[in-house]
């Protein structure tokens, strides 16, 4: 509804006020009020209300605009109006996207000190790109670590692995993420919003949130007395990437329930070229594509809640499948024996090597809303197996076949199962203008490992937190943020034997003997740290002002403290370190945003300093006793310095049309230790991102037409360590379009991307075949249709 | 459009000033393996001779100083490619390993010079299979930095 009343202010100007709210008499804030022919704008402030000024008599049509609500039109004369109520109905096909919480990206932006991102699915429909972080990472400071086309991890601001921690529905996504050829295990298009929290965020989230957040919603809760759903389906070109996903949900008043199942399956993707050189030998494709690298990916989830005003609670399960093959001529310690007619007979079928992931999760969510408390309880529990299947070879002293009683399938190189209980409680409180939010966190895990080759022992770990944090509205422009946190952890990793005999030589005798090598020892460390952050937001009606600093901590992994084993994927011998002790950083984040109507420009550095960063050294030697003749990497600890930064702008051409630009820029150098004055690990080159998007309002059956053009250009990347290759700059064109097409009182989504639209030949400097020089994609056309229904 | 201007020019002045900065106080050059000298040996595709010791002569260079290098003698009965030259040496039919050789080790360069030759002697065991192997030398400088080549050799 909206309320408008109208003042005179002198003779000739008028101006408007009015208010919007939802169907429950709620306040609706950050929703765009436009007069025209005016081309007057406002935008609702966080009561819902709204100011527009220097009207003149007359007759004006007056549109509002909100995400989940369909656009209202009112005919308004001045000074007659005064009064006016409209209804605003929520948009059938936008139903389920609102949001639990109904907090909104800007008013969170506005008062989080935090650099944040909100994106919701929609965001993810017009930027699709092959797994969740390639939709995600046009987002400025936001990138992937892509293993082949569909699997990548997320990468921050040039940090990636455990430095960014994952949480879906509230609860820490715990997989494999210490692993290099580990993906994020959660299916895109369950995703309804993401949030991104750029910097040291373990405050609230705890360990490994050190490089920031990566926080999703796959919940959203229906109107009241809706049911319905949508049907999307996709497909890639690059990849011959089918994929379809179902989604239905209902609500009566209280009880409600969303269910989504969704299967992908492609194959071998293509790159601009027939010749691969690996290592200087040069590896026939067939058709361009890369062999074996073909993968399938599934997953269901079921949520059954219950919602008052006061009271919230759901049940989530969900569950996750993927199967994707590894590129078969750079798997392995010896790039295999490779069957190219096997190979290259089907490019859908997925051979060995391949990694196959399942991932379940059930979670429990209560939140209780009393008069000045918001209490809410979080018990979750996660399951998640991955296996790297590959054809047995023996390095070293194995034993040319795998013996029977060993019990493992021979094409079992390793198996790593996580079981993980969580538990947080929290609750948020108002003590005159402070907004308290104070909890606790804890959770257990569980490592088993399998298949007949090493790199880690299986570990239990658990981890408890505590933290207070107070938001202080100073007075309607600052916020002031404080906050303390300690965290205890203990983990405790089992020895390792070898299940084989390896041959010692002594030197002295010359006698051979043949021993099964210990790989682990038993090993018990507790770790604890106290973290700390302060912040501040200044906010005026054109400027949002936010200064950010805190202390954040990770628990080092058990593969930093007791890895020894070959990592397949850089020939690489990794050996952990015992006495790591918990990583440290400080981050300092400012960011300044000016925004009008017609152009805003965000500036967003930081500047960061880890006083022991976990890194894992190349040495200059080589194993030999374990059989591998690997060159041995160690971890150890060296300070790190890291500034860097975004700039966001964009500016309104015409009404229908806004150019942007983003540009990223990461610097990392190491301070100390074996490698001083190097960078870090996969350092993501500077980016510049020029973007044209047409926005035209063709007739009434369309809604929401966009054509857009993006234009980016990466630098080249010369600050490396061993043993990475300077990476060549490079630019790349993708062009998106879609529109809203209504067909039987549904909007249909339908979107068209091209992506590397010259069919660019380049490498990227953070994807996972880089070591191995495969160019990344060729060029991609993807399309998805999306039809909402209702029953 | 004055503001984007200028926009854009900051833009341009940060990337374009940030992206220049180059390693110029870090070793980025990795050691080099030279087999191409007339006594260097063996070469891609030279045959080895059980119960015979012979001479590893290879020249490794680095601007820093080198670290260690390994050997790697494995079997290549089923044919894998690793090699790392371009040339394809004949291989004998594929055939089963009933006791074939290898050999891994490694061996450290002391004092870090910037280059050797090696002079390595290594006996072959009379008692071994046959047949095609690989024969890979890894080098690698003090602070890491890693060259391989893969040759294709004959056992007889």
């Amino acid at each position: 509804m909206i309320l408008l009343l109208t003042k005179v202010v002198f003779s000739q100007q008028y101006e408007i006020f009015g208010k919007i709210i939802n169907t429950k008499g709620d306040p609706v804030s950050g929703a765009i009020i436009n007069v025209t022919p005016e081309n007057l704008h406002s935008i609702s402030t966080q009561n819902g209300t709204f100011k527009i000024s220097g009207l003149k008599r007359g007759h004006y049509k007056i549109v509002i605009s909100y995400v989940g609500y369909k656009i209202e039109e009112q005919s308004i004369s001045i000074p007659n109006t005064a009064n006016l109520v409209v209804t605003l109905k929520p948009s059938v096909e936008l139903l389920q996207e609102v949001i639990i919480e109904d907090h909104h990206a800007s008013e969170k932006r506005r008062e989080e000190s935090h650099n944040i991102e909100i994106v919701n699915n929609q965001f993810i429909e017009q930027n699709l790109g092959g797994s969740l972080m390639q939709s995600l990472r046009r987002l400025p400071g936001v990138s992937s670590m892509d293993i082949g086309a569909g699997v990548s991890k997320p990468v921050l601001r040039g940090l990636s692995f455990n430095r960014v921690a994952v949480a879906e529905n509230g609860i820490k996504h715990e997989a494999q993420q210490w692993g290099a050829d580990h993906g994020l295990e959660i299916n895109q298009q369950t995703i309804s919003e993401a949030e991104i929290i750029k910097g040291a965020a373990s405050l609230i989230y705890g360990s490994d949130a050190i490089g920031g957040v990566i926080n999703l919603k796959s919940i959203s809760v229906p109107m009241e007395n809706t049911s319905g759903g949508n049907l999307l389906v996709s497909a890639q070109s690059v990849n011959d990437q089918i994929g379809s996903s179902l989604n239905i949900y209902g609500r009566k008043t209280k009880v409600y329930f969303t269910t989504n199942g969704s299967w992908s399956d492609y194959a071998d993707y293509k790159v601009p070229t027939s010749v691969v050189n690996i290592y200087s030998y040069p590896v026939q494709l067939n058709n361009n594509r890369m062999r074996n690298t073909a993968g399938q990916e599934g997953s269901v989830n079921l949520t059954i809640g219950y919602k008052t005003d006061s009271l919230h609670s759901n049940i989530h399960l969900s569950g996750y499948f993927s199967k994707v093959g590894f590129f078969a001529n750079a798997h392995g310690l010896e790039p295999i024996n490779v069957d190219r007619q096997l190979h290259d007979a089907d490019k859908r079928d997925i051979q060995l090597p391949f990694q196959e992931v399942k991932h379940l999760k059930a979670n429990y969510h209560i939140a209780r809303t009393g008069k000045n408390h918001l209490l809410r309880f979080d018990l979750g529990w996660q399951h998640n197996l991955r296996e790297e299947r590959g054809p047995y070879i023996n390095h070293g002293y194995m034993p040319e076949t795998l013996p029977d009683s060993l019990g493992v399938a021979e094409t079992l190189e390793r198996k790593f199962i996580k079981n993980t209980v969580s538990a947080n409680l929290t609750d948020q409180f108002k003590i005159h203008n402070h907004t308290f939010q104070s909890g606790v966190q804890t959770s257990f895990q569980k490592n088993e490992i399998g298949g007949w080759n090493f790199i880690i022992p299986e570990f239990t770990q658990i981890q408890s937190g505590a933290f207070i944090y107070d938001k202080w509205k100073l007075n309607e422009k600052v916020l002031l943020h404080s906050g303390l946190r300690f965290d205890i952890g203990h983990i405790n990793s089992k020895e390792y034997y070898d299940w084989y005999k390896s041959r010692i030589l002594d030197q002295e005798t010359n006698d051979t003997t043949y021993e099964n090598l210990q790989r682990a020892t038993n090993l018990n460390k507790t770790f604890s740290n106290l973290s700390y952050a302060v912040g501040i937001n200044y906010n005026l009606k054109h400027f949002e002002g936010k200064a950010h600093l805190g202390k954040s901590y990770r628990m080092p992994t058990a593969k930093e403290l007791a890895a020894n084993g070959v990592n397949f994927h850089t020939f690489s011998y990794d050996i952990g370190n015992q006495n790591l002790h918990p990583e440290e950083s400080y981050q300092l984040d400012v960011s300044g945003e000016f925004h009008y109507p017609l152009w805003a420009f965000q500036l967003s550095p930081f500047v960061n300093y880890f006083p022991n960063y976990i890194y894992l050294n190349p040495t200059p030697f080589f194993d030999f006793e374990h059989g591998a003749g690997n060159q041995i990497f160690e971890y150890h600890e060296s300070e790190v310095i890291r500034f860097g930064g975004e700039i966001h702008g964009h500016y309104k051409i015409m009404e229908s049309l806004k150019m942007g630009v983003i540009a990223e820029y990461v610097f990392s150098e190491q301070l100390s230790g074996e490698k001083k004055n190097y960078t870090l690990p996969f350092s993501p080159p500077p980016t510049l991102l020029f973007s044209l998007k047409y926005t035209p309002n063709i007739t009434d059956k369309f809604m929401g037409t966009y054509f857009s053009i993006d234009y980016k250009l990466t630098g080249k990347q010369s600050r490396i360590v061993p043993p990475e290759f300077e990476t060549e700059g490079y630019s790349l064109v993708n062009l998106s379009m879609g529109t809203k097409l209504k067909w039987n009182q549904q909007w249909v989504h339908f979107t068209f991307r091209v992506n590397n639209l010259f069919d660019k030949k380049y490498l990227n400097n953070t994807s996972y075949y880089r070591l191995i020089n495969l160019p990344e994609p060729g060029i991609n056309f993807s399309v998805s249709v999306k039809i909402p229904f209702t029953f | 459009m004055r503001i984007s201007e200028i926009l854009i020019f900051i833009v341009f002045l940060v990337v374009s000033l940030s992206g220049c900065k180059k390693n110029d106080d870090t070793d980025q050059t990795p050691p080099t393996i030279d087999i191409s000298a007339i006594d260097a040996f063996p070469k891609h595709c030279d045959t080895l001779y059980r119960g015979e010791t012979f001479t590893f002569i290879a020249t490794f260079t680095d601007n820093e100083g080198l670290g260690s290098y390994s050997l790697d003698i494995h079997n290549n009965f089923d044919h894998h490619s690793h090699t790392t030259e371009l040339q394809e040496c004949e291989l004998w039919p594929v055939q089963t390993p009933i006791n074939p050789y290898f050999l891994i080790e490694g061996y450290e360069i002391p004092n870090a010079p910037q280059t050797i030759t090696t002079h390595l002697e290594i006996t072959i065991p009379i008692d071994i299979d046959q047949g095609d192997y690989h024969f890979m030398i890894r080098v690698v400088d003090v602070n890491g930095w890693q060259d391989m080549k893969g040759l294709s050799i004959k056992i007889l």
